[in-house]
């Protein structure tokens, strides 16, 4: 278990994390900049915090008010940086054994060997970091690290540094070596959804130094708590309404000339609250829709993504990003119907506070 | 050629050898800690440590004479404590060119010591390694190419040194003179053959050293 709650002020920045954490992986997803990476840093020791403290597994590492400050080399925690960080001037082997050459000659030896098989770099023991693809540097990175049978660890950005049409593939092998080789703690920071959704197992949301939501990663699809864990998680459209009606187990809501019918996810209600809807979540057709929440709709825009289209359109005031499939986009716009129709789910409308 | 002396030559190479050692020993735990620790102290420390190459050599010779001199405490101590004199022997020579050279080494080699990336650093406390020896394995390993290109630099200037040699350890032929004052000294007494002789040998030095700093610098850059 690990649990952190820590302040650290940069300048202007001011950081303030806290959260907990069991084995699996968690990931920590966030714009760049609203610091992610110096929660690492402050976990591993690398950074001090100001106030606040880290506990692993019952051990305090940093606690200010106990005046505790356990230095990086003692923490046991493995971090693969973001740009891997291999040291150039040692080869794959001497590279994975720098942790181990405590041990003694022909155990380290071992062990270097069993690890280099687990990461399948077998024969490249005696390459350079600067001779290996991003995906080897990367297993090297995570063999290196594993190696020393951490008790957390931390990936900071893990695919940023590889090439788009590679990175799927790698990601599922990293899932494959951590799931076979490593039992603890991992968390994965990421500014992507799709990488966090893909990878992770929990997701906490970071926003301006702040940790905003720790859920699991359909609760952050279906339940973002706030404009900014929403919009982070990839939600393109907000409105504000007004309950004006509330049911057994719906509410009726209304934004603009809009009104809407959407399930009670929450409690917590209040008058004015902020809704959201996602993008790919609404249906646009060239017919009439008998639905509740169904809506005539004007389309304004369009622009064409690599497998879907993004269209924006005008629906009673309101202004709506839909994604459609291209296919399916070109079917509807070949009808040369003079109407389209726009239905909003409401079991995919999610109701959030207003920030003040 | 038969009256050649070549003392002079063995004489310059051997202080500049010894000078450029030291300066290595001393130097480059001076960089190590000018490109870790940020402050005053530091700075002074940086100050100090160019000084002498802003520093006419013959102003550095006077107060390295005035230093270690027997008039002076240091001189006083060393003379009638261990019975060693430093000025106007090899061994002031070797001091002379120690200063005036030690600030190419210290200067290269901080600046190759503070382009490490960072995260080179952090992967090896991690790992569990200590900073003396995350300097040994890492630092020195990555910055080598700086490291001897301010080696190569401080000898070049070590084996080169006129005024502040002069100062301290004086021209004493078959003891204290080295090269580039047995160069003036020939000139002064119109041998030139011994002139020319002497002056080939420095090039060639300056030549090949140059040549060894600029493929280490290409290298570096190129990582």
């Amino acid at each position: 278990m690990l649990e952190i709650s820590i302040e650290k002020k940069l300048g202007n920045f001011k950081l303030q994390s806290n959260f907990k954490s069991d084995t699996g992986v968690l990931g920590i997803l966030g714009s760049s900049g609203c610091g992610k990476s110096m929660t690492l840093k402050c976990i591993s020791g690398l950074q001090v915090p100001d106030k606040g403290f880290v506990r692993l597994n019952g051990k305090d590492l940093f606690d200010s008010e106990k005046n505790v400050n356990v230095s990086p080399r003692k923490r046991n925690i493995g971090y693969v940086f973001q740009n891997y960080a291999l040291f150039p001037h040692l080869n794959v082997y001497h590279n994975i054994l720098y942790g181990v050459q405590r041990l003694d000659k022909a155990k380290r030896h071992d062990k270097v060997m069993e690890m280099i098989n687990k990461v399948q770099l077998d024969g490249y023991e005696k390459h350079y970091p600067s001779q290996l693809s991003g995906g080897q540097q990367q297993r090297v990175a995570l063999a290196r690290t594993l190696i020393t049978e951490p008790e957390l660890l931390l990936l900071d950005e893990p695919f940023s540094a590889l090439d788009s049409q590679v990175k799927f593939m790698l990601e599922n092998e990293l899932l494959g070596v951590l799931k076979k080789n490593y039992e603890g703690i991992v968390l994965l920071v990421t500014h992507n959804i799709e990488e966090a959704y893909r990878l992770c197992d929990r997701i906490l949301i970071m926003d301006n130094g702040k940790s905003l939501q720790l859920c699991t990663k359909d609760e952050i699809i279906n339940h973002p708590t706030s404009l900014e864990a929403a919009s982070i998680s990839g939600c393109k459209n907000f409105f504000e309404v007004e309950v004006i009606d509330e049911g057994d187990e719906f509410l009726r809501i209304t934004s603009k000339d809009l009104v809407l019918r959407t399930n009670k996810n929450t409690s917590d209600y209040q008058p004015r609250m902020l809704a959201g809807i996602r993008a790919h979540h609404m249906h646009l057709s060239p017919y009439y829709i008998d639905k509740t929440n169904s809506f005539e709709c004007k389309i304004v825009d369009k622009v064409e993504g690599v497998f879907l289209t993004t269209v924006i359109v005008n629906c009673m005031g309101s202004t709506l990003l839909v994604e459609v499939p291209k296919d399916d986009y070109i079917n509807i716009i070949n009808t040369n119907s003079p109407k389209f129709w726009i239905e909003l789910p409401g079991e995919k409308i999610f109701l959030m506070k207003i920030n003040k | 050629m038969d009256n050649l002396n070549l003392f002079p030559l063995y004489l310059s190479l051997r202080v500049a050898f010894t000078a450029t050692l030291i300066g290595f020993i001393c130097g480059l735990p001076i960089a190590y800690y000018l490109c870790r620790k940020q402050g005053r102290f530091s700075d002074f420390i940086d100050t100090l440590t160019n000084l002498p190459v802003v520093l006419p050599p013959t102003v550095l010779g006077y107060y390295l004479l005035v230093l270690l001199g027997r008039q002076s405490w240091l001189g006083k101590l060393l003379e009638e404590r261990f019975d060693i004199m430093l000025v106007f022997t090899p061994t002031g020579a070797i001091i002379a060119a120690t200063v005036v050279s030690i600030p190419y080494l210290i200067r290269a080699a901080k600046a190759a010591l503070s382009e490490i990336n960072e995260d080179y650093l952090n992967a090896a406390r991690l790992l569990g390694r200590g900073e003396l020896n995350i300097f040994v394995t890492i630092m020195i390993p990555i910055a080598w190419r700086g490291i001897v290109s301010g080696v190569t630099m401080s000898f070049a200037r070590a084996l080169g040194d006129f005024g502040a040699t002069l100062m301290v350890a004086g021209s004493i032929p078959y003891k204290t003179l080295t090269m580039p004052i047995a160069i003036y000294n020939s000139l002064l007494a119109g041998d030139y053959k011994m002139a020319n002789f002497l002056a080939l040998i420095m090039t060639s030095v300056a030549v090949l050293v140059l040549y060894i700093v600029n493929r280490l610098e290409k290298k570096m850059k190129k990582g």
